[in-house]
């Protein structure tokens, strides 16, 4: 079965690591996550620059794994993204903030149309949000 | 048609989560986790709105969530794990979020 899978929560927040941890288990079964969709201040878990605790799960960095290691497809609402001063190198050059690249592959920054994409493609749509 | 009902925020404190508990219909499926778990904490507010489910609508809750806050459900919940998450978001014909 088809799974897409919006964040909607950044990766201090148990939803996100809920959210890690539900995509892990469908792949383990076996489905596929078509795509993984960060919005709100979900686009923080795309962020190369944050720097966790020692003794804290780094979020970020166990997406990026997840995503290589079974190539999802993984995109950052670009306007939440924007807003939230996290920018990919052509945003970075448009903008002119060449010092503050922070998204980099796997992710990759795009429209809201990917979601509605996404949502149009998938058998099951979850969303994490919350607490 | 079954619909599985993801929780997440407080029944208590979220109105949209409120508001979703008047969608369960009695075929459907309920899974409480993160802070939507308190509603099975005995004798409090957000239990009293848990109350207000259909009788035969099924209640789940993420085990790992219950553990955390150490809560002791009097009311009949399943607690499951992720793989079983899983198959609930499988088994029912759709999931609503209410995040």
């Amino acid at each position: 079965m088809k799974f897409a899978i919006v964040v909607l929560s950044p990766p201090q927040a148990p939803s996100a690591r809920r959210a890690l941890r539900f995509c892990e288990a469908l792949l383990a079964e076996g489905h596929e996550l078509s795509r993984l969709f960060l919005y709100r201040d979900g686009v923080h878990n795309a962020s190369h620059a944050l720097v966790s605790g020692q003794d804290e799960s780094d979020l970020p960095a166990r997406w990026r794994e997840l995503i290589e290691r079974h190539q999802i497809d993984a995109v950052v609402c670009i306007a939440a993204a924007l807003k939230r001063g996290l920018l990919d190198e052509n945003e970075a050059r448009r903008y002119e903030r060449e010092g503050a690249v922070n998204v980099r592959a796997p992710w990759q920054l795009s429209g809201l149309g990917q979601l509605h994409e996404a949502v149009q493609d998938a058998d099951r749509l979850l969303c994490f949000g919350g607490d | 048609m079954t619909t599985l009902h993801l929780f997440s925020r407080s029944l208590l404190l979220d109105a949209g989560a409120l508001d979703g508990l008047s969608w369960v219909g009695s075929e459907d499926t309920v899974l409480l986790t993160g802070a939507a778990v308190e509603a099975l904490r005995p004798g409090s507010v957000a239990a009293e709105r848990l109350a207000r489910l259909p009788a035969e609508a099924a209640l789940y809750a993420l085990a790992e969530d219950v553990q955390a806050r150490r809560l002791h459900p009097e009311r009949a919940v399943t607690l499951i794990d992720y793989p079983t998450f899983v198959d609930l978001s499988v088994s029912c014909a759709k999931v609503i979020s209410w995040t």
